[in-house]
């Protein structure tokens, strides 16, 4: 099964940009590149679809659909959602 | 200088209003008289108008104390102040969609009572009130 994972924040966001690389790398190592679908979405270009998940504070970060943070995760936050995701 | 009642016209606020935001930290006087009286400079006729503005974007006094505190940061920039703008328009968004959701539970209600001469107790409105299976937290 996929694991579809959206990182939501304003075009531009410095720390998102710097974040996202190491946090989509663990969900690769973790979940399989195969099984990842990694998005970014624009809070800006899709305001609907950031307000219908929760979003009310940048970046955060839906899984399957699902707002799961609200703020930038640490790396062990990250990893120890997506290996619950795992177990589940 | 300006005394409090001449600044409070010349911005258009209530002097109460300006001694709450200075309660709230949001602006000062630049000095006091030897009575204890307010007196602001210019500088604080220009805060009044950025509060004002702000508010009528929507900002809320604490995030207009943000706001502030990021203008005068060094080492903050523009795109820090645009991110607040952005998170306060997915506030308005959230509550935009909150209050369409109402309206059209309103709508449902409204449909549902031709609005006679029936006493209250045979209402469909307060029936469906009262009979409404949500949650009241």
């Amino acid at each position: 099964m996929t694991v579809r994972i959206e990182v939501i924040a304003a075009p531009g966001c410095g720390k998102c940009a710097g974040a996202q690389g190491e946090l989509r790398a663990i969900a690769a190592s973790v979940l399989g590149e195969d099984r990842l679908i990694w998005r970014e979405v624009s809070v800006l270009e899709e305001l609907d679809y950031a307000v219908s998940l929760g979003v009310l504070s940048m970046p955060a970060i839906a899984v399957n659909g699902e707002l799961k943070f609200s703020s930038l995760p640490t790396p062990e936050q990250f990893r120890t959602l997506l290996t619950t995701l795992e177990a589940g | 200088m300006y005394t409090i009642g001449k600044i409070a016209s010349l911005a258009g606020v209530s002097p109460d209003t300006l001694r709450y935001y200075e309660k709230e930290h949001l602006i000062a006087p630049a000095s006091k008289t030897g009575a204890g009286y307010r007196l602001y400079n210019d500088e604080a006729v220009r805060r009044i108008r950025f509060i004002k503005t702000a508010q009528h974007c929507g900002f809320s006094l604490s995030d207009i104390q943000a706001l502030l505190t990021l203008k005068q940061a060094e080492r903050a920039c523009c795109r820090d102040v645009r991110s607040l703008a952005i998170e306060k328009k997915l506030h308005i968004a959230h509550k935009l969609r909150a209050l369409q959701a109402m309206s059209r539970a309103l709508d449902e209600l409204i449909r549902g009572c031709e609005g006679g001469a029936a006493p209250t107790d045979e209402c469909p409105i307060l029936a469906a009130l009262e009979n409404s299976q949500h949650e009241v937290s």
